[in-house]
């Protein structure tokens, strides 16, 4: 039976990535044709959620270019172009010969975004919700959603725990 | 290296009429993926059959891998895959006959891609095409055009008329030779979602020629669609003429503009040309990205 690997534990393997590494990059991302985002931001965010929400842990292995294409039926230059832009931003790093990894040392951004620009969306998001009727309670109700949302993979993981008991 | 096919300025029409292809140049590369869009009558089939020499172009010139298609029609054909909604396939032939025919016309035929698609596809092997469903006569047809590991893989419409099974059977198909063979791709579709899952460039049909060459990202990342008030627009021939302005419509009583450009920047552009401050600006999808370059005009009067 398949299972994930390990929170921190790096699955570096020289050579292709186990079936374990390209099951679990897959089950981490839900791509949709006909979304709003192009099929290379869905993958960026999902995975970028993914690393903020523990389910994918620093040194963890991504599947390649050609499995994650093959798995999720899209071009492979269109995973590439995720992973560039994934590693531009320090997300991951890829090492020749060896394969693709979350950073161990991420951005500055993802460790921890100035409290003045939180701040400043938290006064943004109550606005919003004061205005459309909502009161403190229920914004707190979404927010505990929302975190829910990136430390599970919502419905991505529910996805997957019916998968993974077949 | 050769490009896998270069259309220069070709003309063609049908029994003298106003030409279908008027004038239309591109080129791919080998591995490249390219979908070509169009309205019905567009010209994509034209362009398909001219690629793969079953028809002449009259004026202009075509070459796949540095030869011409109808003079060299042998060496090209063997380098390429070709499916289409309207394929004719010889229907009392059963599927097992179809496949043993090309596997005898190709030397390359890989026999183990044969065995998966067979095994993917489960087609009867002794049942006569007519007797098969559109979606299986077109699965054998695919089988057809693939195992012999083609360096240009022709789809024109594939996935015409086919359930969402079959659909996504042919994408994974294709997927699979883009990976593992690096095929080029030049693909005819009106299913936006498939052209944004084999991404690549997309090329816009339209009145004989091709309108827009971009690829799939700078369409849905660097094009947007102002709406503006039609009584804010005092110079339409302005906003037609002004800088990275594509096409101009009229939808009841707004104007509709695709513009070059991130949704700031066309802002700007149409504060600064045309003193319009009040424009909705955003990027869209793929499908109304298509309707707003190729779709007809509303007007007032005609509501």
């Amino acid at each position: 039976m398949r299972r994930r690997v390990a929170s921190g534990q790096c699955n570096a393997v020289a050579g292709a990535p186990s079936d374990m590494v390209i099951y679990i990059t897959c089950m981490l991302l839900s791509i949709s044709a006909s979304d709003d985002l192009p099929i290379y931001r869905q993958i960026m965010r999902q995975i970028m959620d993914a690393i903020a929400g523990g389910r994918l842990a620093r040194g963890e292995q991504l599947s390649s270019h050609r499995e994650l294409s093959e798995q999720l039926v899209i071009a492979p230059l269109t995973v590439k172009k995720a992973y560039d832009e994934l590693e531009a931003l320090g997300y991951i790093t890829s090492q020749r010969g060896r394969g693709t990894f979350v950073s161990d040392t991420l951005p500055k951004a993802a460790q921890g975004v100035q409290a003045e620009q939180l701040g400043e969306l938290a006064r943004k998001l109550l606005s919003q919700a004061y205005l459309s009727g909502m009161r403190l309670a229920e914004v707190m109700q979404l927010l505990r959603q929302a975190d829910r949302s990136l430390t599970t993979g919502s419905d991505v993981a529910s996805r997957t725990r019916r998968k993974t008991a077949i | 290296m050769k490009p896998v096919i270069m259309f220069r300025d070709v003309v063609r029409s049908y029994d003298g009429g106003k030409p279908v292809l008027d004038g239309v140049t591109f080129s791919m590369q080998s591995e490249e993926v390219v979908g070509l869009l169009g309205r019905n009558g567009s010209g994509k089939t034209t362009l398909m059959r001219i690629a793969m020499g079953m028809l002449f172009p009259h004026k202009g010139s075509v070459e796949l891998f540095g030869l011409s298609p109808t003079e060299h029609p042998v060496e090209v054909k063997k380098r390429i895959g070709f499916v289409a909604a309207d394929q004719e396939l010889p229907m009392f032939w059963s599927v097992g006959e179809l496949i043993a025919l090309h596997r005898k016309l190709f030397a390359k035929w890989d026999a183990a891609m044969e065995k998966q698609l067979l095994e993917r596809f489960a087609l009867p092997l002794n049942t006569r095409l007519n007797k098969l469903s559109t979606g299986q006569r077109r699965q054998a047809a695919l089988l057809c055009a693939v195992c012999h590991r083609p360096e240009l893989l022709l789809l024109d419409e594939p996935a015409a008329g086919l359930d969402p099974v079959v659909r996504r059977e042919f994408l994974e198909t294709s997927i699979q030779l883009l990976n593992r063979e690096g095929t080029a791709i030049l693909f005819s579709s009106h299913q936006m979602a498939d052209v944004e899952r084999l991404g690549g460039r997309v090329l816009l049909l339209d009145g004989g020629r091709i309108r827009l060459d971009r690829d799939l990202v700078t369409l849905r990342e660097q094009l947007c669609v102002a709406v503006i008030t039609r009584a804010a627009v005092a110079d339409m021939a302005a906003l037609e003429r002004a800088p990275g302005v594509l096409r101009v419509r009229t939808m009841h009583d707004k104007v509709h503009a695709v513009i070059d450009g991130n949704p700031d920047s066309v802002k700007r552009l149409l504060a600064e040309h045309l003193g319009v401050r009040d424009a909705e600006v955003k990027r869209v999808g793929l499908e109304d990205l298509f309707i707003e370059m190729l779709g007809g005009e509303r007007l007032e009067s005609a509501a």
